[in-house]
């Protein structure tokens, strides 16, 4: 096999790496005739914190970020594209605050996986790694929180309302898992359950029982010091002790201007939770909003929500996310909060006889804000359908690399699994370099 | 590369100088070789560039049609076979979006080139009878070690044929074993690993095996039990020492947890301890097995992975289903009989339990999604938009499953009508009913009880395979197949043989379901210690140690209780019911839903981790610890105000949460904490000790 001689068949050899999806070719070292991802280890991080909206069921692209008004009405679909602020730049019609904040987002529109079922999907995109029955891999919180912990008071890794499965804490230690919040945000009795002292148990006590669980699990282990285990009672107890911990989960002490600038649904608080949650130096946010996978029925599910309503998935989104950045901005965190918005794949160009769209990973759209990233951009295009990347493909592998090394982490560093393999952090990406 | 193409092609046709090209077991290898009919490209269900393969040239009919007649022929040529689209496109003469397949000089080429200019016919003129396939075991003794594998096909027509470099190769684990495209495996961790080969329809797993340490281990003792001596065979193989037997206090409170899903009474414990003889857990065995116990717990087992819950068979239709499984447990039906039962039921399915089998799934797609991942441990999901990628299911399997299933009306009452079909999404017509993998159904009113004397046929042993694959996982720890609802030939077992003798022993003696717990409980490989030894610590997959789990929440919940005395409630049953024996999934309970059950709406995998920081912070501050340790009622505070001694209490309640004795160093320990305290101050000291007791290692996992 030739080696490359232009960037055109270095493109062509990756796409066709790609397309084959054969693990086995990259063995035999293909990828390792790509440009050495020089930029990586050299460049200095901006991003100190890291917002990941994970919208579950895989969000249509052809209704949010990646408009086809040309194609055959049954691509096309119900929606009309709008102009954002940045010329060139056009979203869907149910995104207008999200347009006024375009100069914040890079929109990649050729995303692109083999992968079209959702736990395949899923673990793929919040990992960076193809699931194998071998291994799991840890997703982007947890790989933060284990190699960057933090001052200890807060968890480094929290996710609301709870965290897809496949992108927990993998091969590595449970305590670098997300600390689920449990319960909903938008509930007026939104609360994180059990952080206060159970009525009669005061600090000296809290203690005693600390140290009786130890002596249990060090005569059990029968060793001096016992390694932490999964529950995370270390963690728990520093919960415990902390008020400003507690503080930031109060939600309810917000304006509430500002809780109706989020919207009241629950992607709203959500976001507006995990903007207090990085606020009080929580490194690593997951926000879970599910029912994307929106096989019928688009209108319905997409825009109205219920019957002539309007708040359906992409408005209520729509309110979040724009809120999100602008606040992010207003308070001076944006430029060092990369903001992650992403689902498993996308949906079928050709809506399907129950009025929705299938699943699609062939090519979707991701969207990145803050951070350090230069915003005001769509990377890669998609055909005249949505159906494949037309040009520059971007693998999960490339956008985790390049999430990685703007959170300060070398995507090349060796994690070691509980049997003692090195595992690198990143395996096969290629940075996307117009972000940088 | 010099040579021309008709040189290399006298190479490569050395073999079978004297017969054309045959389009089905010649052309199409090297297509799948070169990946145009992977599910990425061509193979999609869409095609790929207007042009479209069978998923691995499944269809070798289509495939010829579309190669050679579509677009009025432009895809061959006749006249000029170097110039066929199917030679410019994927030598990347022409731009080809897939970039360079193979060598315009090279023997696919050359292969092609020859196919077309003879004519381009598809002359069916053999089979594929078998692969041979050698090495089928390499065993490896250092790191960077490499071997070449050679697979031969023979056809039907008496021919042999060397299709090592048309044969697909994967490595299932990249970073442990790798593999090139022309067979040579190179091992570069130590471990059982799989390498998968694909030659037309079929797959087939080499197994790769590199010690984990240079000298041999001890030999395992004989045993008479085919269990442990598969186990054994492969431990020693892989020089992996065992852990020694697990202490007596260790096997019991295991045989209990296991086989009834709840902690041994300190009377039980105590005489357990004081008994000796050779066959007491053997006899324990048989005891538990007939316990009313064992059928509670094995009914869960039952209603978790068949999905008895009130949301969809409401709580009439969930009670009478779970009693009519605890009736088959209790009865040892014979699971064959029991389940041929559930796929035929009909009637009121408030009335009649094995009705509401076909309920738990709304339509005819999701049972046949159900029904497969439940009994079969196969996932079809995949097989309805394409043909399984990884598998052997087809498009036609899964709608045609999807087909016997369409006719079940599954409201309240459950009967067969004589309408109902699917549409299968290639041909836009109504799919014929099939049983997967094996033959199309032609009566459509007998398919659903075809379906059913197929799955219990004594020569089908898929059913017998993923239930005691589950059963196994249940009792060990860990599936022989991981995870359980997948089982296929590229995601083979850790121990082939030992699958295979567990699932024939499972047919040939009735499908009882105590037989094969009894056979895998009464084995050395359940019996050894989890203490690990140098050596053995990572292992996870071979049973060299005892599997460390946490107790899944139904058994923490109700060991709870057993130890502070004090019930939970859940939902709307009597106070004093026990967690493992709600009918309903969905029974209303916080600490359920808190320490992380099953609700029985998909399916179900076992916990691997001790749950996650908003259960610790609810053991910590909840009310389900704090609560129980210190209401007056509960056992602690009664034997307080019984005023038995401090050595009493710590005896009581290490004989019932870890069913043993402390031992001397931890009765003293214990005892100078409790040392010189007042009344009161005694009493929360108890309680701290009790509520450490409880969120303890010991006391939450099942060692």
């Amino acid at each position: 096999m030739a080696p490359p001689r232009t960037t055109h068949s270095v493109r062509l050899s990756r796409r066709r790496l790609l397309q084959t999806g054969s693990a086995a070719m990259v063995s035999l070292g293909l990828l390792g005739r790509l440009p050495a991802v020089s930029a990586a280890g050299k460049r200095s991080p901006r991003a100190r914190r890291c917002i990941l909206i994970w919208l579950d069921g895989g969000p249509s692209h052809l209704d949010t970020f990646d408009l086809k008004p040309d194609a055959p009405e049954e691509v096309r679909g119900p929606f009309a594209p709008i102009d954002t602020e940045v010329p060139g730049i056009r979203i869907s019609e149910h995104l207008p605050e999200t347009a006024r904040q375009m100069r914040h987002v890079a929109v990649i529109r050729s995303m692109t996986s083999p992968l079209g079922e959702h736990n395949f999907g899923s673990h793929y995109l919040l990992t960076g790694y193809r699931p194998t029955p071998v291994l799991k891999y840890p997703g982007y919180g947890s790989v933060l929180a284990h190699l960057q912990p933090t001052d200890g008071l807060m968890p480094a890794n929290i996710a609301v309302p709870d965290h897809n499965s496949e992108g927990g804490a993998g091969f590595l230690p449970g305590t670098a898992g997300p600390f689920d919040v449990g319960s909903d945000p938008a509930r007026p009795d939104f609360r994180v359950q059990d952080l206060d002292l159970f009525a009669g148990i005061d600090p000296d006590r809290l203690e005693r029982r600390r140290q009786f669980l130890d002596t249990f699990d060090r005569f059990t282990e029968g060793v001096e010091t016992v390694p932490p285990d999964d529950a995370g009672f270390d963690q728990a107890y520093r919960l415990v002790a902390s008020r400003d911990a507690k503080r930031a989960f109060d939600i309810s002490s917000e304006p509430q201007t500002t809780r109706d600038r989020y919207g009241r649904r629950s992607i709203g608080q959500a976001c507006l939770l995990a903007r207090r949650l990085v606020e009080a130096g929580v490194p690593f946010v997951t926000v879970r909003d599910r029912g994307w996978d929106t096989h019928t029925d688009l209108h319905n599910r997409l825009k109205e929500g219920f019957t002539g309503g309007t708040v359906g998935k992409v408005p209520t989104l729509d309110l979040a996310y724009s809120a999100l950045i602008a606040d992010l901005h207003d308070r001076g965190l944006l430029d060092d909060t990369l903001v992650i918005l992403m689902g498993e794949f996308g949906r079928t160009p050709k809506i399907n006889t129950s009025g929705g769209r299938d699943h699609w990973p062939r090519v979707f759209s991701v969207a990145l804000a803050g951070g350090g990233i230069t915003g005001g951009q769509a990377i890669g295009r998609s055909d005249a359908h949505g159906e494949s990347p037309e040009n520059r493909p971007v693998t999960p592998e490339d956008l985790a690399r390049t999430v990685y090394t703007l959170l300060g982490i070398n995507p090349d560093h060796e994690l070691v699994t509980p049997d003692g393999r090195p595992v690198a952090v990143n395996r096969g990406g290629e940075l996307i370099t117009e972000l940088l | 590369m010099t040579l021309t193409p008709s040189l290399v092609l006298t190479v490569l046709l050395a073999a079978t100088p004297q017969h054309p090209i045959d389009f089905d077991t010649q052309v199409i290898p090297l297509l799948t070789k070169a990946g145009c009919n992977s599910g990425a490209c061509h193979g999609a269900a869409v095609g790929r560039g207007g042009f479209r393969l069978s998923l691995f040239g499944s269809n070798p009919a289509l495939d010829h049609e579309r190669i050679v007649h579509e677009l009025e022929g432009r895809r061959i040529n006749l006249a000029r076979p170097a110039e066929s689209l199917l030679i410019e496109k994927p030598t990347e003469q022409i731009s080809h979006e897939g970039g360079t397949r193979f060598d315009f000089d090279g023997p696919e080429a050359a292969l092609l080139i020859v196919w077309i200019r003879t004519g381009a016919s598809r002359l069916q003129r053999r089979q594929l009878e078998r692969l041979e396939i050698f090495p089928r075991e390499i065993p490896f003794t250092q790191t960077g070690q490499s071997q070449r594998l050679t697979v031969s096909a023979h056809f039907s027509d008496g021919t042999r044929e060397d299709v090592t470099r048309v044969t697909v190769f994967t490595s299932t684990d990249e970073g442990a074993v790798r593999v090139d495209s022309l067979g040579n495996v190179q091992v570069l961790r130590s471990g059982l690993h799989t390498i998968m080969l694909r030659y037309l329809d079929r797959v087939e797993a080499v197994r790769v095996l590199l010690p984990f340490a240079d000298e041999p281990v001890d030999p395992a003792p004989d045993s008479d039990s085919f269990i442990d001596r598969e186990i054994n065979k492969t431990l020693t193989r892989l020089r992996i020492p065992l852990s020694s037997p697990a202490d007596d206090a260790e096997l019991l409170r295991r045989t209990y947890l296991d086989l009834t899903g709840r902690l041994p009474a300190p009377e039980v414990v105590e005489a357990w301890l004081a008994a000796d003889s050779s066959d007491r857990h053997a006899r324990l065995v048989d005891r538990l097995l007939a316990s009313d116990a064992f059928v509670d717990w094995w009914t869960l087992w039952w209603a978790q992975l068949l999905r008895v819950e009130s949301k969809s068979l409401q709580a009439e239709g969930a009670r009478t289903y779970h009693a009519w499984l605890r009736e088959q447990v209790a009865a040892n039906r014979p699971v064959d009989a029991m389940l041929r039962e559930l796929l035929l039921a009909t009637g009121d399915s408030y009335e009649q339990g094995p009705a509401n089998f076909f309920r738990v799934a709304s339509g005819p797609r999701e049972r046949a999604e159900f029904l497969s991942e439940a009994l079969l441990g196969i996932r079809l999901r995949c097989a309805n938009c394409h043909d399984h990628p990884l598998d052997r299911w087809t498009q036609d399997d899964y709608h045609g499953l999807a087909a016997i299933l369409a006719r079940i009306e599954t409201g309240r009452l459950v009967q067969l009508s004589d309408r109902g079909e699917v549409t299968h999404p290639r041909t836009g017509e109504a799919a014929l009913p099939r049983i997967p993998g094996e033959r199309f159904l032609n009566d459509r009113t007998s398919a659903l009880a075809d379906l059913a004397d197929w799955l219990v046929a004594s020569d089908n042993d898929a059913l017998a395979r993923s239930l005691v694959n589950r059963i196994w996982q249940r009792t060990m720890g860990r599936g022989l197949v991981e995870p359980v609802d997948d089982l296929r030939a590229t995601n083979p077992p850790t121990h082939p043989q030992l699958l295979d003798r567990l699932a024939k022993d499972f047919v040939d003696h009735g499908c009882d379901l105590r037989r094969t717990i009894r056979l895998i409980v009464t084995s050395d490989a359940y019996a050894r210690s989890s203490r690990t030894l140098p050596g053995n610590e990572a292992d996870t997959t071979f049973y060299s140690h005892g599997i460390v789990r946490p107790l899944s929440a139904e058994v923490l919940a109700d060991a709870i209780t057993d130890v502070t005395g004090i019930a939970e409630k859940y939902g709307d049953e009597p106070t004093g019911t026990r967690a493992v024996v709600l009918f309903d999934g969905r029974a209303g309970s916080a600490t359920l839903d808190i320490l992380g059950r099953c609700s029985r709406e998909g399916s179900c995998q076992p916990a691997t981790a001790a749950g996650d920081l908003s259960r610790t912070l609810h053991l910590i501050n909840g009310p389900l610890l704090n609560r129980k340790i210190s209401e007056p009622k509960g056992r602690l505070r009664q034997m307080l105000g019984e005023g038995r001694t401090d050595d009493d209490i710590l005896r009581e309640f290490y004989l019932r949460a870890f069913s043993r004795h402390p031992t001397e160093q931890e009765r003293q320990t214990w005892l100078d904490r409790f040392d010189g305290l007042s009344e009161s101050q005694r009493t929360a000291a108890w309680e701290d000790f009790l509520w450490a007791l409880l969120c303890s290692r010991e006391f939450t996992n099942r060692r």
